[in-house]
């Protein structure tokens, strides 16, 4: 497949087709609970996990059955230290998710990734990284912050190990997040439903709860929290990713808008495809000229400049 | 091929002969991939060596870019899926600009899907393929006179003399092979089979979409934001089946069969049943190298019922 022409390039096409994406059928390493409803899932996948970075995502199907019949979208949670598995953190509530969470290890799993841009990395490190999550949208943001802290690479090609010192790993080109510190405001319905908050004080990032009941945390919304945050660093270099339920991550891109803080969000539209072949899972971005046009959250994002939103 | 120093048996699977002619378009195997279902191509370059293929249907193209329907637009329902996308495409000039360079590239037949609103509409996007230069010229049109998400688009599909008529049109419009994409959605297949034949297709693809709904009954409401939209998957194979056979019975046109094929059995299903090559559709969403497995396992499931060629089967149906 050479000597294709560079079309790439021109604004009809999208920014991320899945060049570097396998379709595997993967064995469950792990399945263990972390919360109420809420499971982290380890699946062997050396090819994937060799080159997903933050922010991307992975396909995920049953195999051999057609109920249901699709995948799901789910983002990286993490990879494991051996870099042969990968890691995603599901909310047991629909079809596919309480299916999943009765398998054991030795099943299998169809996964098809790393899919979609991930976050950028920062050209120069930050000051201050504000990470902010609603429930299961969360889960992109241990890799973020254990990235942007330098305690762990991801997206290293090839595959190879880091005990082989003989062949030290290549190097994407991409810019790694680099930030001094992370606070990471992260919203709950209730303490019950709270999950890898060890993880996440572990890896060094400030942990900020709030929650719907009061149950644990700030009684309020994570708004608040980044509110708060956000004053508490006025006078530093600031950017903030995002990602939850459509009215919180529009009411943080305000927020941000506001303050004049660079705002990523990671967009959950339904996908049947992740491939960008299907066109379902369109969002309104605003366009040049002024316009919205839908694009496919799948390649164009799921990670936009959240000022490129028509919410 | 490759063929071994010795001798393979008669019905070895590298003696067999996959290609297929579906009126004046030959192709070099009977797999292709379904519009709307294969984006442009390029979106699966590195899944699936696209140079494999049968033949690639792009996603539909009409005259002038349309947006679209509102999300949600697909649903998943019991062993399949709804989609209203509603024919989401940048129109034909962007498409020719943008998209047919690629595609020209791949080195597999290219077939273009286009939809018109009227019958003029649907020859002047032939005319606009007949007239591109020779290395970027399609193999053939696909005519989707049938696609349930546009008003007006699915008339062409279940009124027999104006499928006729749009069809003969388009043939005298252009040198190119012509197919006619047919909607399930009618009361009599055959019928519809017999126009697209009588106005002078090619070839005949069954089927498109089967309309369907779903609603969320807690909120009282519909899932697709369209209301209604076209079902597709495994759960429409017997479906699709069944239209193939009675199609095939009816007209001596060739078919290419659609609907719910997602491996090398379904896809035998449909060349027995009377399809002379197939399209795989919804399968590409979560299988996206299924047409390459379905492919690999052609030769071996044609020697194993004594078939030399594709041909020799089709519509080999006992009954
Ligand atoms: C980029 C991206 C990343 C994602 N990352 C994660 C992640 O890290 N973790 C995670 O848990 N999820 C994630 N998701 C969401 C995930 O892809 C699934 O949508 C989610 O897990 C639900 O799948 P399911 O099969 O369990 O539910 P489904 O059965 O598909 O249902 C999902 C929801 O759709 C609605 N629905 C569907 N069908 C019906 C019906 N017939 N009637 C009424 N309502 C219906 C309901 O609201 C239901 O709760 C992500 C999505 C995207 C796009
Ligand atoms: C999301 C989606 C989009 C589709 N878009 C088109 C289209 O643009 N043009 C067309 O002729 N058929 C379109 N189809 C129909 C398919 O080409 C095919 O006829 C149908 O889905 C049945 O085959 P399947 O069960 O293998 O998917 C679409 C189907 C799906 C699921
Ligand atoms: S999920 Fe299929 S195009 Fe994005």
């Amino acid at each position: 497949m050479t000597d294709r022409p560079a079309l790439d390039a021109t604004p009809l096409h999208a920014k991320h087709y899945a060049d570097g994406a396998a379709f595997v059928s993967a064995p469950i390493v792990e399945n263990v609970r972390l919360a109420r409803d809420t499971y982290r899932l380890r699946f062997e996948a050396p090819a994937i996990a060799a080159t997903i970075t933050p922010g991307q995502f992975v396909m995920v199907r049953l195999a051999g059955i057609d109920d249901p019949l699709l995948g799901r979208a789910f983002a990286l949670y993490d990879v494991s230290d051996d870099r042969a598995a990968v890691d995603v953190v599901y909310l047991a509530h629909g079809k596919l998710t309480t299916a999943l969470a009765s398998r054991q290890p030795g099943d299998r799993v169809e996964v098809w990734g790393p899919l979609g841009n991930g976050f950028d990395g920062d050209e120069r490190e930050i000051d201050a990284l504000l990470l902010v999550a609603g429930g299961i949208g969360y889960t992109p943001f241990l890799a973020c912050g254990a990235e942007a802290l330098g305690l762990k690479e991801y997206g290293l090609v090839g595959g190879v190990s880091d005990a082989d010192d003989a062949s030290p790993p290549q190097k994407t080109t991409r810019p790694r997040l680099a930030a001094k510190s992370v606070t990471f405001c992260y919203g709950v319905r209730t303490l019950d439903y709270l999950a890898g908050a060890d993880a996440f004080r572990a890896a060094g990032i400030d942990l900020r709860i709030a929650s719907n009941d009061g149950s644990v945390g700030h009684h309020g919304l994570v708004t608040d929290l980044l509110t708060q945050a956000l004053e508490e660093s006025s006078d530093r270099r600031r950017r903030v990713l995002c990602c939850g339920p459509e009215p919180m991550m529009e009411a943080v891109a305000e927020i941000c808008l506001a303050e004049q803080v660079r705002c990523d969000v990671s967009l959950e539209t339904p996908m049947a495809c992740g491939l960008g072949i299907c066109f379902s899972c369109v969002a309104k971005v605003k366009q040049p000229d002024g316009e919205w046009d839908y694009k496919r959250t799948c390649v164009d994002g799921p990670i936009f400049d959240a000022s490129q939103i028509e919410w | 091929m490759p063929h071994g120093p010795e001798a393979p048996s008669p019905t070895a699977p590298t003696d067999v002969d996959l290609s297929v002619t579906l009126g004046r378009l030959q192709l070099p195997n009977p797999v292709l991939v379904a519009s709307g279902t294969f984006g442009y191509a390029r979106e699966l370059a590195s899944l699936v060596d696209l140079s494999r293929l049968g033949g690639i249907l792009p996603k539909t193209v009409t005259a002038t870019p349309r947006q679209g329907n509102a999300p949600w637009r697909t649903v998943e329902t019991t062993g399949g899926m709804l989609n209203a996308i509603g024919l989401d495409n940048d129109g034909v000039d962007a498409f020719i600009e943008c998209h047919v360079p690629y595609l020209a590239s791949v080195g597999c037949p290219i077939i273009a899907s286009v939809a018109g609103k009227t019958r003029e509409e649907f020859v002047e996007l032939v005319r606009r393929f007949d007239a591109v230069d020779a290395a970027h010229r399609p193999a053939a049109i696909e005519l989707n006179v049938s696609c349930p998400n546009v008003s007006g688009g699915v008339d062409f599909g279940s009124d027999p003399a104006l499928c006729e008529a749009v069809v003969r049109d388009c043939v005298a419009a252009s040198d190119l092979p012509i197919i006619a994409k047919l909607t399930p959605n009618v009361t009599s297949i055959a019928t519809m089979a017999k126009a697209a034949e009588a106005g002078g297709a090619d070839a005949l693809s069954l089927i498109n979409t089967v309309l369907g709904m779903a609603i969320d009954w807690r909120k009282r409401r519909p899932l697709l934001a369209n209301v209604v939209g076209g079902l597709s998957g495994p759960a429409i194979k017997p479906i699709a089946l069944r239209c193939v056979w009675q199609a095939s019975q009816a007209v001596r046109a060739p078919i290419i069969g659609v609907g719910g094929i997602a491996n090398i059995n379904d896809a035998m299903e449909f060349l027995v049943a009377g399809a002379s090559a197939v399209q795989l559709g919804t399968v590409n969403f979560y299988h996206p190298t299924a047409s390459m497995e379905v492919l690999d396992a052609l030769p071996a499931a044609l020697a194993e019922i004594g078939a030399t060629s594709v041909s020799a089967i089709v519509g080999s149906l006992n009954h």
